[in-house]
């Protein structure tokens, strides 16, 4: 079984996520794309580990699902706290800081 | 014994920093003192054939190779004295005028540490340690020219300090690497372990091909340091705001470590590449000279005249030692010697002329001879002095400089001896600006103090005594300066 | 299918446990009420505890679960280091009004949480702990750099550090999917076996798998061109957790960087080296140019950081155990060069209420002696003059680098020395300045807290002359990490 296809989607999903954050402006849909990679990155461990049949591959993606749960609950916190505060949920917008 | 001398300085400066700030001068002066003594000990017990005395090593950091290593020959001996000899007048030159401006310890302090990295770079016998002290010369010295200078002429003392640290340290950070280089080479080509000891890498030789793009790095610090044309933008601005006592030292000890790197160091370690590059820094020392020289007689500032004064000086050291030749060597390290004595007392003397008539400009000067006969005539020394008449060490050590140089290029020779020329005209110039002429008013001439006078003539004495009995120093270098000379004509 | 659980050591693991404990700890006490006021001396302790039994193993080399982690010379001297950089963290952050917002045990259970994570990757020797590690150590991070709830900047600049810190993971994680791919491992030492086995130099999927983990690597120590969000970040975050940033991130992802590439991807060492080259050289560049024109000192610092990053590769780049050494004492050196200077900011924000602008500091040489030279001294050693240890971890490193057949390099270093001159030596100028009619924020009442600051300052100050000076013990201690990539030329 080749997976090539499966690698290409998840190039795919990659570069969607990244172009994705590059372009969109708000704060939740870049968080969105973050876990789009993520995902995609997990894809390509799934899919090379099954070409290996090693386990390994598959113990690492459900860490990284772990994870990327917890990169996005402290994002969304983030998020959260500036909405109080009525800073605009708007990443080009968010110029305080001089890029 | 030599590390005593080396960190005597350091400690007493230490002291200084410790002790009430109106008293900071005390252990100042006495630390330079004692320096002073334990140099004429170790010049006096120094024996050329005997070079191994008082040298001293103890591995430092061994996974480099780099030794603490501390030697004394005929190249530096006289260097080393020198540098305890300047410092004294100037501490006390400093102490009499009250420097220190509220930072008096501080001030002190970065004096001795100054005293301390100078004798570091002459003593030192690791190439990378002569680095370290190189490097770390220009620190007290950037502390000095910044916090306690004048802004004056349009040239700030942050400006100019900036100015002058950054020239220095492009120079002396590339000299680091090609220092480094040099242990590599040196160790390829030997095939023993690495070491930076210079006697060890003389002995090991470079490669050929290595040695043409090192001798340029270490080429470029040491112009910069001394400072040569074209390097010497640097200068202007620093001698402009720098404090008399710091400048004192500086321009007559500093500068000499640059042209005493190209004895201790390039020559002998890159003899082939020093061969090949000999005409272009005869160039550059000859437009040096004339450049300095042109400058100088175009200057109404006194600091001005007398830096631009030291830039052809330097520029004549370095034609003797590319002559390449054993007399023009001897001569170049005999006028190390005679500059430093010369330029301490000249600056101190700048300072006599500004007290008395309130500016350093030649311009509205006169006429301070007419009360001051003494101070005329320890002045009129120093002006003859610079000027190198017969008669004064300078003389000699020109003369051996041109001779030498004569052997290689009668060209540059002639181009040269212009330079002396110039060099009458804007010294006599100074002289007569500043002495005879009728007394403006606002100027006051009065006689040399007596403790301004124990502070400046006994460098001059020193001058004088020199001018009369060459040898003392000629017959000790002799034989370090042939082994040097003669490494770069052993090449076939 | 019976399982077999893997080996643990748990005395290697015990650093960790005390890690793990000293957090928990704090997120207890978070709830506890009166308590809580322990909560700075609770975090501290378990650092120290930590610190102590890794101490405790020195010299050792031992796998401490199943080959995932490694304790040994290079995770042992750099996890102290980190160690003592959250130790000074705590420090600065107990005067600091952002963590008595956030409430203080939250704000150290995440400093803990993320000095966890760094400990852990220092010793990390599997791709899936260099996972967890990595994003151990940064999530909370991210989270710490928003705590100061009344600026804007704040929050903003740890919304920006997470996006672009989570863009670096999920880079370095696609790029280590194909490492696995391309080398059928996890493991760092089987992953070389699988690298060198197999004839896959030049082949295209383990090349785009280096590739993408530098560049996610990259995105964590701040090196360009990937490190756009340093200045802003270190900005807004607060001064405390700036100070850890600067140094600890680069402490942390230097040591995977180094165990990464020196032992996992050490046979293709001729394919990856130009690349870290160049990066360097890119890094140096833009971070000397990027510092000069910078009001803030904390932006400057974070471009010079990048500069300084960039320098740090060069130990890396010459692939062998000298590089190691150089960089390991370099880093030594630019945490006493950086928490110096730091303590001097913490003290000024804290004390003086200034704001962190370069012109704040005009005028401190006169009036406070114990401020200007700490930071005169960390800006000297940061150029990288004697007879500070900067100057020796500079010399370490071009020598490494001259060793290793890369003497552009080493140049590249010392231009780049000559170059933050300009913004170093600004700083040491206005600190001097001897205006007396100075804008800056006079100092106001001490109290013991900052008075303690100040002594830190003034000991990492005292100790970047020291070992420039006498710099054996932190040669043996660099020689420890370097002993750790053993089987490497030189």
């Amino acid at each position: 079984m080749s997976i090539e296809w499966y690698l290409v989607l998840a190039a795919l999903l990659f570069a969607i996520g990244a172009g994705g954050i590059l372009v969109r402006r708000n704060p939740v849909v870049i968080l969105l794309c973050l876990e789009l990679m993520l995902s995609a990155g997990a894809l390509a461990i799934l899919s090379f580990s099954r070409m290996l049949g090693d386990g390994d591959g598959q113990v690492f993606v459900l860490i990284v699902l772990v994870v990327a749960a917890c990169e996005v609950v402290v994002g969304l916190g983030l998020v959260v706290a500036m909405f109080r505060r009525r800073i605009p949920l708007d990443v080009d917008e968010t110029t305080e800081l001089r890029g | 014994m030599l590390s005593i001398l080396l960190w005597l300085p350091l400690v007493f400066g230490i002291v200084a920093l410790l002790v009430p700030a109106a008293r900071a001068w005390v252990p100042a002066l006495a630390g330079t003192a004692l320096t002073l003594v334990l140099a004429a000990v170790v010049a006096v017990g120094f024996d050329p054939g005997d070079p191994g005395r008082y040298a001293e090593s103890v591995s430092w950091i061994p996974e480099l190779g780099i030794s603490y290593s501390l030697a004394i020959d005929g190249l530096s001996v006289f260097l080393v004295l020198l540098t305890a000899l300047a410092w004294v007048p100037a501490v006390a030159f400093a102490a009499s005028r009250n420097a220190g401006d509220g930072r008096e310890r501080l001030f002190y302090f970065m004096l001795l540490l100054g005293e301390t990295a100078t004798l570091g770079a002459f003593l030192a016998s690791d190439l990378i340690l002569f680095v370290l002290f190189f490097d770390l010369m220009i620190v007290p010295f950037y502390f000095l020219f910044g916090l306690w200078g004048r802004t004056r002429d349009g040239a700030t003392a942050g400006g100019a300090t900036t100015k002058m640290i950054i020239y220095t340290l492009v120079g002396s950070l590339l000299m680091l690497v090609a220092a480094v280089a040099v242990g590599f080479s040196a160790e390829e080509v030997s095939g023993k372990p690495i070491s930076y000891s210079i006697p060890e890498l003389i002995a090991r030789g470079i490669g050929e091909s290595d040695q043409y793009w090192l001798f340029w790095l270490f080429a470029l610090a040491f112009f910069i340091k001394m400072p040569l044309f074209p390097f010497n933008g640097w200068m202007p601005d620093a001698y402009r705001v720098a404090p008399l006592p710091a400048l004192a030292v500086f321009s007559a000890v500093l500068s000499k470590v640059g042209a005493y790197g190209f004895l201790r160091v390039v020559l002998p370690v890159m003899p082939d590449a020093a061969e090949l590059f000999q005409t272009a820094i005869l160039i550059f020392a000859v437009v040096s000279i004339i450049y300095g020289s042109a400058i100088a007689f175009t200057k109404i500032d006194l600091r001005m005249i007398i830096g631009f004064s030291s830039v052809a000086q330097l520029g004549f050291i370095t034609l003797g030692i590319f002559a390449l030749d054993e007399t023009g060597a001897n001569g170049a390290l005999f006028q190390m010697i005679n500059h430093g004595l010369v330029v301490v007392p000249a600056i101190l003397i700048v300072g006599l002329i500004a007290e008395r008539t309130g500016s350093e400009d030649l311009g509205p000067m006169g006429g301070l001879a007419k009360n001051a006969p003494i101070f005329a005539v320890i002045f009129l020394i120093v002006t003859m002095a610079t000027l190198a008449i017969p008669g004064s060490p300078n003389f000699i050590g020109e003369f051996l400089i041109l001779n030498g140089t004569f052997q290689v290029s009668v060209a540059i020779a002639i181009v040269a001896s212009v330079g002396v020329a110039l060099a009458a005209y804007y010294a006599l110039r100074m002289y007569q600006r500043t002495m005879q002429n009728p007394l403006p008013p606002g100027s006051d001439s009065r006689e040399i103090s007596l403790r301004d006078a124990l502070i400046i003539v006994p460098m001059v004495l020193v001058l004088v005594i020199l001018a009369f009995a060459p040898q003392i120093v000629l017959g000790e270098t002799g034989d370090a300066v042939s082994a040097v000379v003669e490494k770069v004509g052993q090449l076939g | 299918m019976t399982f077999q659980p893997p080996e643990i050591d748990y005395w290697a693991l015990s650093p960790v446990i005390a890690l793990v404990f000293g957090l928990a700890l704090t997120v207890v006490l978070a709830v506890a009420g009166r308590l809580a006021r322990i909560a700075p001396a609770a975090a501290i302790l378990s650092m120290v505890v930590a610190g102590g039994l890794l101490i405790g193993q020195w010299g050792e080399s031992k796998d401490v679960i199943g080959g995932t982690l490694e304790l040994d010379g290079l995770s042992i001297t750099f996890s102290l280091l980190i160690l003592l950089a959250g130790i000074v963290a705590v420090l600065f952050s107990l005067g600091d009004p952002a963590a008595r917002e956030a409430g203080r045990p939250d704000f150290l259970a995440l400093l803990l949480g993320s000095v966890l994570g760094m400990v852990l990757l220092t010793q990390a020797n599997n791709l899936v702990t260099f996972f967890i590690a990595l994003e151990l150590f940064s999530i909370p991070l991210y989270a710490l750099c928003g705590t100061d709830l009344r600026r804007e900047d704040s929050l903003e600049s740890g919304l920006k550090y997470l996006i672009i810190g989570s863009l670096g993971s999920a880079t370095l994680l696609f790029g280590m999917a194909f490492v696995y791919g391309a080398s059928g491992a996890t493991g760092f030492e089987q992953i070389a076996d699988g690298l060198s086995s197999s004839d896959l130099l030049g082949d295209p999927i383990i090349l785009t798998g280096v590739g993408l983990v530098t560049v996610g690597l990259a995105f964590k120590v701040s090196l360009a061109p990937f490190h756009q969000w340093t200045p802003d970040v270190y900005q807004g975050a607060p001064t405390a957790v700036t100070a850890f940033m600067a140094v600890a991130t680069k402490l942390a992802g230097f040591a995977v960087f180094a165990r990464f590439f020196l032992t996992a991807l050490e046979p293709l060492a001729d394919e990856w080296d130009v690349i870290l080259a160049a990066i360097a050289a890119i890094s140096i560049v833009v971070g000397n140019l990027g510092a000069i024109s910078q009001d803030s000192l904390k932006r400057m610092l974070g471009y010079s950081g990048i500069a300084q990053a960039g320098y740090m590769v060069g130990g890396i780049v010459v692939a062998s155990t000298e590089g190691v050494e150089a960089l390991s004492f370099y880093l030594a050196a630019y945490l006493a060069l950086n928490l110096g200077t730091f303590a001097v900011l913490v003290v000024r924000e804290q004390r003086d209420g200034s704001d962190d602008s370069i012109e704040s500091l005009r005028g401190i040489g006169r009036r406070d002696r114990a401020l200007a030279w700490p930071i005169t001294i960390g800006m000297l050693g940061l150029i990288g003059l004697p007879p500070t240890v900067g100057f020796l971890g500079k010399l370490y490193l071009i020598t490494a680098l001259v060793d290793g057949g890369w003497t552009w390099l080493g140049i590249l270093i010392v231009l780049g020395s000559m170059a933050s001159l300009a913004y170093y030596l600004r700083v040491v100028g206005t600190v001097w300045s001897g205006e007396t009619e100075s804008p800056g924020h006079a100092p106001g009442p001490s109290s013991r807290l900052l008075g303690l600051i100040v002594g830190v300052g003034i000991v990492f100050a005292v100790l970047s002359i020291g070992f420039g000076i006498l710099p054996d013990p932190l040669y043996d201690f660099a020689a420890q990490a370097g002993e750790a990539i053993g089987s490497l030329p030189g």
